[in-house]
């Protein structure tokens, strides 16, 4: 029986490097290792979503050839535009009543691994609404600075990427890392925003470098509740 | 998930790290440590780490960087990273983070360059 990971590896490999395709198997779940005969065609659905943002990710020259011959693979017809806009939108977790935020995605942060599947998921997410390649990197690159202070100093926490939308129907992406952690302490939030702070783990730098990265910035924390960084990337027209 | 190991390769008196995945903490950690054996086991006089397939480096992987530089100086060797990728670049600088502990080479070649200079 001809899994999902060996029938679509088969496909990728000599594009896209082993360690690489780990990654992108990784992100499918358990999907990854059903046999392709008794997937849903649903899941076939997301599996040929997910796959068409982390491929064109990697294989810059022809991932249009390497997801065509993937939808075949799945059996899926029509690839990309209209379906592929339709399931990222229903894999969302839903619109807000508000309307800004055209659809969010929620990741645990637990562990030292899920800050790599974290910056890899803003990246493909900044990619797939039409940001460009340096602030697509900007964007991992800010995840991977909040989520590495979720595991480091609150040990478990949230990373929700939402996409929102500006007046002008611009997609942009907005950030907010959660934890109930403790907090950080007035005395030394000073320090961290005068630079003379540093950590034992890392460079001590990591919040000052996020704001500087990012389009807007806030920072909500109190001893004993918490911290949660919201940040925005405008998105560029 | 089986470890990971990060292959160091021996080149003439220089040791080369092609970096082929994206660095977690762990393999960096690993890295460091292991960069640091060989150099004292091998007697190398220079260190390149090649972070071309590199596609993300933070403050923390920057931090383990410039570690490795600064141990390898310590160790009379002299350390260049070679590769950084153009929006790694300007992320860093962006962030007003520095790679101050290390020396840089634009290629592999460029790197070889410059050490085997030092060493004439």
């Amino acid at each position: 029986m001809r899994t999902v990971e060996s029938e679509i590896g088969a496909i990728l490999t000599g594009t896209i490097s082993a360690i690489t395709q780990r990654s992108i198997f990784n992100r499918l779940g358990p999907l990854a290792a059903r046999p392709v005969s008794q997937l849903s065609s649903a899941d076939r659905q997301t599996v040929l979503s997910e796959l068409e943002s982390s491929v064109r990710l990697f294989a810059r020259r022809n991932s249009a050839e390497l997801i065509a011959a993937s939808a075949r693979a799945l059996g899926v017809d029509g690839v990309g535009g209209p379906a592929a806009g339709a399931t990222a939108g229903a894999a969302g977790t839903a619109a807000t009543a508000g309307g800004t935020t055209a659809s969010a995605k929620k990741l645990p942060i637990e562990q030292e691994k899920d800050i790599a599947t974290a910056r890899l998921e803003a990246w493909s997410e900044a990619v797939r609404i039409g940001l460009s390649k340096f602030t697509s990197v900007k964007v991992a690159t800010a995840v991977s600075e909040l989520a590495r202070n979720i595991v480091f100093y609150a040990g478990r926490g949230t990373v929700e990427l939402r996409v929102v939308r500006d007046d002008k129907g611009t997609s942009g992406l907005q950030i907010v890392a959660t934890d109930q952690g403790p907090g950080i302490p007035p005395a030394k939030l000073e320090e961290i925003w005068a630079g003379t702070y540093k950590s034992q783990r890392g460079m001590g730098k990591g919040l000052v470098a996020v704001k500087k990265l990012v389009d807007e910035f806030q920072l909500d924390t109190a001893a004993g509740k918490g911290t949660t960084v919201t940040c925005l990337f405008r998105g560029e027209r | 998930m089986k470890d990971q190991q990060i292959p160091i390769i021996q080149i003439r008196n220089c040791l080369l790290v092609s970096i082929q995945t994206e660095l977690h903490d762990r393999l960096a950690l690993d890295l460091q440590e292991s960069l640091m054996d060989r150099v004292r086991v091998t007697d190398a006089k220079g260190v390149i780490l090649d972070v071309s397939a590199v596609e993300i480096i933070d403050s923390y992987i920057t931090r383990i960087l410039n570690d490795i530089g600064k141990s390898v100086r310590f160790m009379g060797a002299v350390c260049y990273i070679v590769g950084i990728r153009p929006a790694v670049a300007m992320t860093l600088i962006e962030m007003g983070v520095e790679l101050d502990s290390v020396n840089t080479a634009l290629t592999l070649d460029l790197a070889l360059e410059k050490l085997e200079l030092l060493q004439s």
